[in-house]
């Protein structure tokens, strides 16, 4: 009940910080300046991508369409919506340290485990919120914008072609597991703000971990071949295995149970450490 | 019976020891001076008293149960406030409120959010944003907000800090109502000697992480010695006559021709009656008996 009511109370908070709606803000901006930007010059960006092909095959119906144009926009975006993210998240914990609310919540007859359970599911409700309008803007308003149809893909097989009808499904499975990919980065950025005094801290670290582990990731290094498939980071871009055929669904189930297993202990963590925690300030 | 007591409290901080052996107790209805000076581990006792931090040794009881197993229960009956209040400065008062009565373990309308926001002269401000309160009316919104759940016992930690004198008569007033008109126990923590010995019946001192004397006001000051400030028209005549026929007082200069005088036993009426006699020209005597001389003393030891 408790719980309840401190979520009720930590949603509050977020809807009346406007540091909420600069994610949000940034993302819309974003998400119009590429749509924008794919108005104005589409064609030839997609022409570009094609070009390799048009000697051996042929093009027919409207391949810019919106359909593409919300997998670009998903695949530029997921790399910075992980910081619109922890923007918020990382200030959950230590936002109340720094202007010193955390002793008057401290004081009250919620635990702290309950404290940070609520943070934590009020991260969550704001994670979805914001993936769910990635999800809008980038399918809905480009769908609006540019019309339908079927989806090319290019990856490292070659080109695909996936049937519009075949689409929607899909879509709604790779924003699942994008939302999951953020879901961990939020938690993490939580964490991390439960050994903060300020919210800078757990931002800049959250960006840190991620960055660090993309390099890493991305190192063509036999040393770090055991690690990689435990990352996060190596599981963020999972959503695009949806777009193959046939899509890998063990490949899909192995990211989905990485990203849970961390958020679980990244959650373990943070309830230790809150736990455990002396509020001094 | 005593709502709270502290038994042989300790706190460390790696090496450093904030607390060593704080034990107190604090009687239903009491309002309690918790004193000490700068370091000695007030805040710390408090925030443990609140479960701000872990002791690391030691027991804390509130109305005959350990806090740290009832803790949830406890401070349900608790309000209180740590130094300055902090609020969403993003809200409103009364949002701010509204946060609070959530968490508080009781079932708060509206209704009692305003009568509370009303009682600490808030009115006509409660939708106003906390950014642009003042440090005093910040003040008056954690008074509501402790009071906010009628808790039995009211922690104030330094409530006067920053405040102006008429932002000290406020507070002080609105804990004597507390105690006389609404019978609250309070334990309140302060460097405002004068505002303890005013509000308070009962008072622990510590320092250096240890209780040095814990006891009722009155009582304490009542056994220290008695401290006399005497102004004399003749100041040589008077340092004669001390130096004569009182070998053991020592008369310190104040101020021109206004002496401070110490004494162990109260040897006030021969005193002052042999001034008289040497023709001093007595014009004044003050008797100095103050929780602030005797906080100095304990302090000092």
């Amino acid at each position: 009940m408790m719980l309840w009511k401190n979520t009720i109370n930590e949603l509050l908070k977020i809807a009346t910080k406007i540091r909420s709606y600069i994610g949000i803000g940034a993302l819309t901006l974003l998400i119009l300046i590429v749509l924008f930007a794919m108005k104005a010059d589409g064609k030839s960006y997609i022409g570009f991508v094609t070009a390799s092909f048009e000697q051996t095959l042929s093009f027919n119906g409207k391949i810019l369409n919106g359909n593409l144009i919300a997998f670009i926009i998903m695949q530029m975006l997921i790399v910075h919506v992980p910081l619109l993210i922890s923007l918020v998240t990382g200030d959950l914990l230590s936002g109340e340290e720094a202007s010193g609310t955390i002793r008057m919540l401290a004081t009250k007859p919620i635990s702290r485990s309950g404290i940070v359970l609520s943070k934590w599911i009020a991260a969550t409700i704001y994670t979805l919120i914001m993936t769910v309008w990635l999800g809008f803007l980038s399918l809905f308003v480009a769908k609006w914008m540019f019309g339908s149809g079927d989806l090319i893909v290019l990856n490292s097989n070659g080109l695909l072609i996936i049937p519009e009808a075949d689409l929607a499904w899909r879509f709604g499975l790779a924003l699942i597991i994008a939302f999951l990919a953020l879901w961990t980065v939020a938690t993490l950025s939580l964490a991390f703000s439960a050994f903060a005094k300020n919210s800078v801290g757990p931002i800049v670290s959250t960006m840190s971990v991620i960055i660090l582990f993309t390099i890493i990731g991305t190192l063509d290094v036999s040393v770090f071949d055991s690690i990689k498939p435990y990352m996060f980071t190596t599981h963020m871009a999972a959503w695009r295995s949806v777009f193959e055929d046939p899509y890998p669904t063990s490949a899909i189930w192995e990211s989905v149970l990485i990203l849970v297993a961390h958020i679980a202990v990244l959650l373990g963590i943070t309830l230790i450490r809150f736990n455990k925690k002396d509020i001094t300030s | 019976m005593a709502l709270i007591e502290v038994s042989h409290l300790a706190k460390n901080f790696g090496s450093f020891h904030a607390v060593k052996d704080v034990s107190f107790h604090v009687n239903e209805g009491d309002v309690f001076g918790f004193l000490g000076p700068n370091g000695a581990g007030k805040s710390t006792t408090i925030r443990c008293l609140l479960s701000l931090i872990s002791p690391t040794d030691g027991d804390i009881k509130f109305f005959g149960k350990s806090l740290n197993q009832n803790r949830s229960e406890v401070l349900t009956r608790v309000g209180c406030i740590i130094e300055k209040p902090d609020f969403y400065k993003y809200l409103s008062a009364q949002r701010n409120l509204e946060i609070f009565a959530r968490i508080s373990g009781k079932d708060i309308t509206k209704r009692q959010i305003q009568e509370m926001i009303d009682f600490v002269g808030l009115n006509g401000r409660e939708g106003d944003k906390v950014s642009g309160f003042s440090h005093g009316m910040k003040q008056r919104l954690g008074i509501a907000q402790t009071l906010l759940h009628n808790p039995d016992v009211i922690i104030l930690d330094e409530p006067t800090t920053g405040l102006d004198p008429q932002g000290i008569i406020e507070v002080r007033n609105l804990i004597l109502r507390l105690r006389d008109e609404q019978k609250k126990t309070v334990l309140l923590s302060s460097h405002q000697l004068s505002e303890i010995e005013i509000i308070a019946n009962r008072m622990v001192i510590i320092n250096q992480g240890r209780t040095i004397v814990e006891g009722d006001v009155h009582e304490l000051l009542e056994k220290q010695s008695m401290n006399l400030e005497i102004s004399v028209a003749n100041p040589t005549v008077f340092e004669e006559t001390i130096q004569r026929d009182f070998p053991s007082l020592t008369a310190r200069l104040v101020y021109k021709g206004t002496y401070h005088i110490e004494m162990e036993e109260d040897i006030r009426q021969p005193l002052i009656q042999r001034l008289v006699e040497t023709g001093c020209g007595v014009k004044a005597v003050i008797p100095k008996r103050s929780l602030e001389d005797f906080f100095i003393k304990m302090t000092e030891k």
